[in-house]
């Protein structure tokens, strides 16, 4: 009875299915899969997937970093700053508070602009000669994008540049743009 | 013009944004401000070296050599010409020889500029890679550098400048 049933359940089936689809729409499928199946490898090409790998080439520094208050820690040029931001300090970006000196020896690195995903060498210059700007905590930063120990003393962002100048005293930092990597010849060396 | 031969702006432009979107991931935007280009040797100068030489080869002359209009008379003295590359932080950079060898020559023949003997050859990557096996590890550099120094103002009239550092020494 049982068995009667089961062969009733499974003729339904079947019935419905030929209802629904067609011997040839079945090979046409199968065909498919068998010519895209190739091409399989090929889809991390797809621009959508290439964005992706790029994502997940970031920093986290880069992943969160915006284009609009320079007078923030996660602006994009801050990638490697340690110390407060002139721009609290009544000086900008690139420029020194009044009466504070720009240090002329400095930290030369690179940053990720989010506005057109280029990299841009930032030299980070201290502002040297008064006392250090006592700014608010959203004012003093430590991103830490490419530095390295302080046996690399030139990658390493805990080194006061303010040592060439006459007053070493270092009041604040400031990240300077300085030019714009050319893809096309591969990255810089670093 | 006739209502129907106006131009679709839309139409015409959709096409050509949808492309752009799915080619070149993500569209760019205009950049902020004019900043210029660097070529690979300038910023590989810039990131190795610019930091504390200055981005134009100029810093405090006291504390770290000059470059600019300086650099190119060590070319004038064979030692001299090996001890750019001999110097530590010079052989033990991370560039590859290629690249060391095309930082070196952007330092001697465009910010050192003066002082280049006409019949100079650049920097080859063979040549560096040979040089940067010697580093100049068990000597006071400083000491050899001022008789370089010495020897290139006394006989090809290099300027006195080359002595500002080492003369600040604490």
């Amino acid at each position: 009875m049982s068995k009667l049933s089961l062969d009733a359940l499974s003729e339904r089936i079947t019935r419905t299915l030929a209802g629904y689809s067609s011997r040839r729409g079945v090979l046409a499928r199968l065909g498919m899969a068998f010519v895209a199946a190739p091409l399989l490898p090929l889809l991390p090409l797809l621009p959508v997937a290439r964005s992706a790998a790029a994502e997940s080439a970031k920093t986290d520094f880069e992943r969160r970093a915006q284009a609009k208050d320079a007078n923030k820690c996660d602006y994009w040029r801050y990638c490697a700053i340690d110390g407060v931001l002139c721009g609290c300090c009544g000086g900008g970006v690139h420029t020194c508070p009044p009466g504070a000196e720009p240090s002329p020896i400095s930290w030369i690195g690179t940053c990720l602009n989010p506005q057109d995903g280029r990299s841009y060498v930032i030299a980070y210059r201290d502002c040297c000669g008064k006392p250090i700007c006592t700014a608010g905590k959203d004012c003093r930063c430590d991103a830490v994008d490419r530095e390295m120990p302080t046996y690399r003393q030139s990658l390493n962002n805990d080194i006061i540049w303010c040592f060439g100048n006459a007053a070493a005293a270092y009041h604040c930092s400031t990240a300077a743009l300085v030019g714009v990597t050319n893809p096309a010849e591969g990255g810089p060396a670093t | 013009m006739s209502p129907r031969a106006r131009p679709r702006p839309t139409r015409r432009i959709l096409p050509g944004a949808i492309l752009c979107a799915l080619l070149t991931p993500p569209c760019p935007a205009a950049p902020p401000e004019v900043i210029p280009s660097l070529p690979k040797p300038q910023a590989d100068y810039l990131l190795n070296c610019g930091g504390c030489h200055g981005l134009n080869g100029l810093s405090n002359g006291r504390l770290v050599p000059d470059l600019q209009s300086q650099i190119g008379y060590f070319l004038r003295l064979h030692e001299g010409r090996e001890y750019l590359v001999r110097l530590p932080n010079v052989a033990f950079s991370a560039m590859s020889d290629e690249e060391l060898a095309a930082v070196l020559n952007f330092i001697v023949f465009q910010i050192g500029g003066t002082g280049v003997p006409g019949d100079a050859a650049r920097y080859s990557a063979a040549e560096v890679a040979a040089l940067r096996r010697r580093p100049l590890n068990e000597v006071s550099l400083t000491e050899y550098r001022g008789r370089l120094v010495e020897t290139l103002i006394r006989r090809y009239g290099a300027p006195a400048g080359l002595r500002s550092y080492g003369n600040d020494r604490h």
